[in-house]
């Protein structure tokens, strides 16, 4: 995702935006990247309560204009699972509240009475429902809900942008045909037996034969055999075993009603139905002066949710405040702004008046001013086809000017230096892979290294190339290309910069015609496993793979990884690839990026809940 | 009695406004800092792409002295997170804010003259399609079609031979303004024209058989360089505020390169913390346009001592 | 007269057929896959495709150009898969999949604060331009005027935007006179609504406040030497009469008409002016749009702004013939 802190900002990156969560399995401390910088900073792993009071409103400030989704198959940028999932959108399961990196992202169950059972070696998992779980009219949340809400996911043709497992790991039998392409041919192609629920119309324009006169229809009886209901027992048959499971269903499998869905316009207009959670939508407009506004949902029962604290009576989401207004306001935390915080982060001239250094504010801000990982590994992605040899590739990555980079998005507020896709909070996944001590003989400098991108350049055999570097028009990444530029130069690699449009630039990246022979990149995994960074990145299939990379040995390597059912063994062999990815330098890995933000002198409490990068919504109070 | 040429008269009236002395001065010396300032500049070691890292601090990039890290190596400070020198920057801005606002101004005074004269002369058809392509122009909101359309035109003009990036960008603006500017321009000229071809040295020369073409660019063309020659002393100022200002929404040329305008733009950023990021580059360009405009307006009164403006 | 009328109306029309055909071409022809952007991080070349038909990517710019024409008078249907397909009653300038919202709706949103913008700005400019220009005149060559001249040149060799942000510097940040801006309806908060307006209009303003002080001295300087004037003068009338009853009446018509043009084309001054101060109004939208590349939003708001001027052309026009007889109708 690129980094941009522009007053134009808006977070465009919604696409990109996934969830990071922090360390699995087995509790690992903290850990620490390769080289230096801090994980998460904050205030003590215990979260004081005491201080909590019901009742109050809890305001939070955004420079975005609109949600990028209030949809509960749609949502998938971090910040905002976290809000609705604390306030009006319930799941199977969730993830605790902790400010304990380990601790904030292991499961709790949710609407499920457990974290799901298990049978057939990971193929097929059981939740059963609590009792007294309903909708904000308080009729219950059933089991065909969860159905239903879970069956969108296919009807991509409207629910779109959103988690995809749902498609990818249920047992749906997959259908031969045939289709026209876009260049008129006419080519077999297979999908999916079946398209979402009916009202959706999804047409595939796939056909049983090659005159494309007998279209396959979609077949719901294939969704009925690998979702079923057995009273308040929903069971999801997989097409391959998943170990963890129980995570995925985090991600896209929230309920819906079949009469409430309007398809696209669902949870953005009134009248709005869709609360299942301890508070329920009063009104949403957008743009500056937008504002959301929850007010408790007097359905919602307690007992059946031990997982949400529902301190205030209110929330309001204010929309379109120009991001230096927003850190002014809540640092002043004056009035209203007392219990406001931060939805974004903190704008660079402020860091320096809020923080001493990555870990430690300063005596005025002291314990609402959050400095930790955000979600994201920061990588420059290297086109394959177009830099086909590896030696060229690592001398682009020698001879970057990390350090120069780094100062230039933040210094030690914008991370640590990566060395791979994986980043440390992930957990065992996570293993230094040696690239910029150990993998060229001597340690590459993080201001580069001219001289050693010279000698890969002739051990090459192919001339030093002249590429275009592909980068979102931002006033900070506009410098930063002029760093990379220089940099690169230095080692006798001609760049021409090749910015594009903010809001556009993954569209354009993502077509090999349009894009240029490297750019920026970043990803955060959707939950503590390599099997949601890795694939994406690095197979066609996995859907982010901005390398172009096919190569089969990787996608052996791939599957084996995703497939392997003894977690520690999986650990190994995604920390394999991770290493063997970094060494053959498909994406140069630049930064585990860092976040500040900050919060009102009277809400709390205020940490970073590793499950998500964001603030632990469900848990938020005001103050006595 | 030697007659004097309306220039020489003109002149010695300049001369004598001291205001538009001082002004012709700045002008003239800002174009000499432009064309010879990186010269000498680079001579003495000044360098607008050195990163000087040195001189900001590890957290968020801040310059470490106060001022924007003002200083003996950097009289005017450094950029906020890369060091690079605000002097240097500012005299190689200034050559590619006035390369823009000149090439824009002179392709917006020959498209303006020879379109205002023509549809004024020809009258007719020619005439009021002319009008109406003016009308059409002129109903753009042209602020938001120049940044609209800043991504693919550019594109365009690298597809066509122009080099990637800065090149490509200063000649998008170069010509998307000279395309919303002539307009005005041609107004003015298509009403000269109008009355100036009911005149009798015109007349004269219609009577002798003389070619259009020749009646058009030597008979009329000579009585209108006064009007074009004020309009065009305050379009470059004017050309040097909007290039600043679409640098500001967005669309302008790319670092390590500058202009006021992307040093302005950035300011926004810094604003409430280093303040000299907006003053500097601002008091300059305000300098500039100023004096431009005092001397456009100098020039006009010479030429017309007994006009009212 | 009718005839005249006719011709004016179908000129309008014309020009503005062509205007739209213009906008369309300008922005369907620009780069990069919308249909990619409606598909998220695990997007398939299938959805791609599906979505490109979904939102009618994949027809001719021309059978796109009729659709979109017919759905401003007809209206037209969007994500008609959908459950509930959404749907844009005419006048209908397209739907905004960024926002969730439709094209109209959300200009509309942001229309008033554009009109108040420019309302406050055009009273601020005209009363001082016209005022300012008028004293000038009548001592002309003294210091007044030339004190008026010059602060004329330097308010229209401001930059505006550098003058905006002079202003925000030194008024909200350094003196904290006023606070930050932030939008709030006159009916809510007329308070909280000058606070926040009143520099924007300054900024706004000044450009033309410059402008019109030389225009309106000059037009009243030039009707001073006009006959009917000087036959006034003549007569005996006192100076007074002569300025106000005849000098001014006659002068400023042409003014008039101009600040008629100017108001209709304030957007562009617009945008720097919210862009500054935060005001989410046209101007702000419009960048916006542009910089989330939401090609039915900058259709949909150039379209509309363009038409505005070129319908203000027409009645600015139409006022010129009924007001000044020396326009030939023909």
């Amino acid at each position: 995702m690129a980094k941009t802190q522009t007053w134009l900002y808006r977070a465009f990156a919604l696409s990109v935006t996934a969830t990071l969560i922090t360390a699995c399995g087995g509790a690992t401390t903290t850990p620490t990247p390769a080289g230096s910088g801090p994980a998460s900073t904050g205030p003590a792993a215990t979260v004081d309560t005491s201080a909590a009071k019901k009742g109050g409103t809890i305001y939070v400030l955004t420079q975005a204009k609109v949600w990028n989704q209030v949809d509960p198959q749609r949502i998938y940028t971090g910040e905002d699972l976290a809000f609705f999932g604390g306030t009006i959108m319930r799941g199977l399961t969730a993830y605790k509240f902790s400010p304990d990196a380990a601790e904030g992202t292991s499961l709790v169950p949710d609407m499920a009475t457990d974290l799901g059972k298990a049978t057939d070696g990971g193929k097929t998992w059981a939740f059963t429902l609590r009792d007294g779980v309903t909708w904000q009219d308080g009729t219950d949340v059933t089991c065909a809900d969860i159905k239903y809400g879970v069956s969108r996911t296919f009807a991509d043709n409207v629910i779109n942008q959103g988690p995809t497992y749902a498609s990818v790991y249920l047992d749906i039998p997959t259908v031969q045909g045939f289709a026209k392409k876009k260049d008129g041919s006419v080519k077999p192609t297979s999908a999916l037996a079946f398209y979402g629920p009916l009202k959706y119309n999804k047409n595939l324009k796939i056909f049983s034969d090659e005159a494309l006169t007998k279209p396959i229809p979609n077949d719901p009886s294939t969704y009925d055999k690998a979702v079923t209901c057995d009273g308040k027992t929903i069971t999801f048959h997989l097409n391959k075993p998943i170990a963890d499971f129980n995570y995925t269903v985090t991600l896209g499998f929230g309920a819906v009603r079949e009469k409430d869905d309007t398809g696209e316009t669902y949870g953005t207009v009134a009248p709005f139905t869709i609360s299942n959670g301890p508070y329920k939508v009063e009104s949403y407009t957008t743009g500056n002066g937008g504002k959301m506004v929850l007010v408790r949902n007097e359905n919602w029962k307690p007992e059946s949710d031990p997982y949400r604290k529902a301190y205030p009576d209110k929330w309001e989401v204010d929309f379109g405040v120009d991001p230096k207004v927003l850190d002014q306001r809540i640092m002043a935390s004056a009035g209203n702004d007392a219990t406001a915080i931060q939805y974004g982060q903190i704008q660079p001239e402020n860091l320096g008046v809020i923080f001493t250094d990555p870990d430690n504010t300063t005596a005025k801000y002291k314990g609402r001013a959050i400095s930790g990982f955000d979600p994201y590994s920061r990588y420059y992605w290297i086109n394959v086809n177009k830099v086909p040899n590896v030696k060229i590739r690592q001398a682009m990555a020698v001879a970057l000017d990390r350090a120069a980079i780094r100062l230039n998005i933040g210094g030690a507020f914008a991370g640590a230096f990566a060395d791979g896709l994986v980043k440390p909070n992930i957990g065992g996944d996570y293993k230094a892979t040696g690239l910029w001590t150990d993998f060229f003989g001597k340690p590459v400098p993080d201001g580069g290294d001219p001289e050693l991108a010279k000698k890969l350049i002739n051990e090459s055999g192919v001339p030093a190339p002249k590429l275009v570097f592909n980068f979102a028009d931002t006033p900070v990444n506009q410098k930063t290309a002029a760093i990379v530029i220089a940099s690169l130069g230095k080692a006798g690699i001609t760049v021409t910069p090749a910015p594009l449009e903010p809001g556009k630039y993954y569209s354009i990246v993502f077509d090999p015609a349009a894009s240029g022979d490297f750019g920026t990149g970043g990803w955060g995994a959707d939950w503590p496993n390599a099997s949601t960074v890795l694939p994406p990145l690095l197979t066609q299939a996995g859907g982010w793979d901005l390398s172009q990379l096919d190569d089969p040995a990787v996608n052996a390597a791939i599957e084996a990884g995703l497939t392997e059912l003894d977690r520690t063994k999986q650990m190994a062999k995604w920390q394999e690839i991770n290493k063997s990815a970094a060494e053959n330098m498909y994406t140069i890995p630049t930064f585990f990026g860092l976040s500040q933000t900050i919060g009102g002198t009277k809400v709390g409490p205020l940490y970073r809940w590793a499950a998500y990068g964001s603030w632990p919504y469900g848990e938020m109070y005001v103050t006595k | 009695m030697v007659g004097r040429s309306l220039r020489q008269i003109v002149w010695a009236r300049l001369r004598r406004d001291k205001v538009a002395m001082l002004c012709l001065f700045i002008v003239t010396f800002m174009y000499a800092v432009a064309i010879f300032g990186p010269f000498i500049g680079g001579f003495f070691g000044l360098d607008p792409y050195k990163l000087d890292t040195a001189t900001i601090s590890d957290l968020g990039g801040r310059p470490v002295l106060p001022n924007g890290g003002i200083s003996p190596q950097h009289p005017l400070g450094v950029e906020w997170g890369t060091g690079r020198d605000i002097f240097a920057q500012l005299i190689f801005g200034l050559r590619i804010s006035l390369v823009i606002a000149t090439s824009a101004t002179f392709i917006t005074v020959v498209l303006g003259t020879v379109i205002g004269i023509v549809a004024g002369y020809t009258g007719g058809l020619t005439d009021t399609l002319m009008g109406r392509l003016m009308d059409l122009i002129l109903a753009f909101p042209f602020l938001l079609i120049i940044l609209a359309l800043s991504g693919v035109l550019t594109q365009r003009l690298t597809n066509l031979g122009v080099p990637e990036g800065n090149p490509s960008r200063i000649l998008y603006l170069i010509l998307v303004f000279s395309v919303f500017g002539w307009p005005y321009l041609a107004r003015i000229v298509r009403g000269q024209v109008l009355s100036l071809r009911e005149r009798e040295f015109v007349e004269a020369a219609v009577a002798m058989g003389a070619r259009r073409r020749r009646i058009l660019f030597s008979e009329i063309l000579p009585n209108l360089w006064a009007p074009i020659l004020v309009y065009a002393t305050l379009t470059l100022p004017a050309y040097i505020g909007l290039e600043a200002a679409v640098s500001f929404l967005g669309v302008g040329v790319l670092p390590p390169e500058t202009t006021f305008g992307a040093m302005l733009a950035n300011s926004v950023n810094y604003m409430n913390v280093v303040p000299t990021y907006l003053f500097i580059p601002g008091t300059v360009l305000v300098v500039l346009v100023v004096s431009f405009n005092l001397f456009g307006d100098a020039v006009r009164d010479a030429l017309d001592p007994k006009a009212i403006h | 007269m009718a005839a005249y009328l006719v011709r004016r109306v179908l000129l309008m029309i014309s020009l503005l057929l062509i205007l739209s055909v213009a906008v369309f071409l300008l922005f369907n022809m620009l780069p990069g896959d919308p249909a990619r952007l409606t598909c998220g991080k695990s997007c398939t070349e299938a959805v791609i495709e599906q979505n490109r038909q979904r939102l009618g990517y994949d027809d001719p710019p021309l059978t796109q150009y009729v659709k979109f024409m017919s759905g401003i008078f007809t209206g037209r249907v969007f994500s008609p898969e959908s459950p509930e397909p959404i749907v844009c009653a005419a006048p209908c300038l397209g739907y905004s999949f960024n926002r969730h919202e439709q094209v109209l709706s959300l200009i509309v949103r942001a229309a008033p604060v554009t009109f108040w913008l420019a309302i406050g700005a055009f009273i601020i400019w005209i009363a001082v331009g016209v005022s300012l220009g008028i004293f000038a005149a009548l001592r002309r060559g003294r210091w007044p005027d030339r004190l008026v001249l010059g602060v004329s040149l330097i308010g229209y060799s401001l930059p505006s935007f550098f003058f905006g942000l002079l202003l925000m510097f030194f008024v909200v940040i350094q003196w904290q006179w006023l606070p930050y801006p932030s939008y709030v309806s006159p009916f809510e908060d007329p308070v909280g609504f000058l606070q926040t307006m009143i520099l924007p209009w300054i900024v706004l303003a000044i450009l033309y406040a410059a402008f019109y002080m030389r225009l309106t001295r000059n037009q009243v300087l030039e009707v001073f030497n006009d006959d009917f004037v000087r036959t006034a003068r003549a007569k005996g009338l006192p100076e007074r009469t002569v300025v106000v009853k005849h000098a001014l009446r006659a002068g400023l018509t042409p003014i008039v008409t101009a600040a008629g043009l100017d108001l209709a084309g304030l957007l562009g001054g617009a945008i720097i002016s919210e862009n500054i101060f935060n005001l989410p109004g046209l101007g702000a939208l419009s960048v916006e749009s542009i910089t989330n590349s939401d090609l039915p939003l900058i259709t949909g708001i150039t379209l509309l702004t363009a038409s505005l001027i070129i319908v203000a052309n027409f009645i600015v026009d139409l006022l010129y013939a009924v007001v000044d007889p020396r326009v030939r109708l023909v």
